[in-house]
């Protein structure tokens, strides 16, 4: 029954199903016609959760890079509790496959030791939204990998609480335009100054901050930054008679 | 409390406040807004018995009271409130302890959060 339908009416089923993930996989096995359709959708998200086993068994089931369906991947997402998983050596060779993702989400849980995004760096060229949460690792090492991707609008530093930089810091050469919403908790100061740094400068059109007594200075300049092309503010304030939860500012 | 400087933000439409009990550094901050594009203000609050604050506090969701009408009948800005209700709590009690003048006027939209 499935050949005899046209393919668009194939397309337009599977295009429905795209948010049901157990559908598409049922579709995958009703005939290989609906096979190379519903690829598109189930690897259209991928994510490395506890990295490393992770990545092992996307290496085992794709051992030839160039040949995987990476190329459907538009979110990548990693969460690792052992971060220098993503240092290893091996990563670079097969994240450049993924060199369609426009959503990367990198959280790894607090711990810095080891972290690496070297190999990550402009790996896709049409990457347009980076969340980086639970993280300490140099503003340097963060910012060096927000400027290798020259499509960024989004950007999204959730926890972050910045080691100073050991060898100062480094104004980069190019940047990312940064057209769209920024998510700045913890740190505000630190990477504010920043990305004040950037050459080609800030055009956020929502910007969404937590700040403490200590900030608004900080806040303020964002503001200004992006004076031209801001047209939503999210603040919260930490010490205004309360505690934020977490799960209030996510 | 030290408030955010907007004046130079000429675009923009929404401006979303969360906050504690403490609101002297919106009403700071809100001052500061000279946008002429600002369609809608909205303060979030996640204080729990916001309908039992007396005091300094209290006088400072006066002030916000304040301003927020003077934004409306000048400007046409929309206020909206979010908050979390306590225990025994009534939407109306609430809005109208906490922005009388506003409540008055039927002119905030109270939102409760989650």
């Amino acid at each position: 029954m499935a050949c005899s339908l046209p393919p668009e009416i194939l397309d337009l089923i599977v295009d429905h199903l795209r948010d049901k993930p157990s559908a598409l996989k049922k579709c995958c096995i009703l005939s290989k016609s609906w096979v190379p359709r519903t690829r598109r959708y189930l690897f259209a998200r991928i994510r490395f959760h506890y990295a490393r086993r992770s990545i092992e068994s996307w290496k085992l089931a794709f051992p030839d890079p160039s040949t995987t369906l990476a190329h459907h991947a538009r979110t990548l997402s990693f969460r690792e509790q052992n971060p220098s998983a993503l240092a290893d050596p091996g990563v670079g060779c097969w994240i450049r496959a993924l060199h369609r993702v426009e959503y990367l989400r990198v959280n790894t849980l607090g711990r810095s030791h080891g972290v690496s995004f070297v190999q990550f760096h402009g790996f896709s060229p049409t990457l347009r939204s980076l969340t980086l949460t639970h993280t300490s690792i140099p503003l340097q090492e963060i910012f060096n990998l927000i400027c290798s991707f020259p499509l960024l609008e989004d950007l999204g530093l959730i926890t972050v609480s910045p080691k100073r930089d050991a060898d100062g810091w480094c104004i980069p050469s190019t940047s990312p335009k940064l057209t769209g919403y920024l998510k700045v908790n913890g740190g505000l100061r630190s990477v504010v100054r920043r990305l004040c740094d950037l050459p080609s400068g800030l055009h956020f059109s929502k910007i969404r901050v937590s700040h403490d007594n200590e900030e608004p200075t900080s806040a303020t300049d964002l503001v200004s930054r992006c004076s031209d092309t801001l047209k939503s503010l999210i603040v919260s304030h930490y010490a205004s008679g309360g505690f934020i939860p977490a799960s209030v500012i996510s | 409390m030290p408030s955010i400087d907007l004046s130079k933000a000429a675009e923009l439409t929404h401006v979303v406040f969360r906050c504690g009990r403490s609101t002297q550094w919106v009403t700071a901050t809100v001052k500061t807004a000279k946008s002429e594009n600002l369609q809608q203000i909205t303060v979030s609050s996640f204080a729990v018995g916001l309908a039992q604050i007396e005091g300094a506090v209290y006088r400072e969701w006066e002030d916000l009271d304040r301003l927020l009408v003077q934004l409306w009948t000048s400007r046409s800005i929309r206020p909206r409130v979010r908050y979390k209700r306590g225990k025994g709590e009534d939407d109306r009690d609430l809005a109208s302890k906490l922005l009388p003048e506003l409540t008055k006027r039927g002119v905030v939209d109270m939102v409760e959060c989650d």
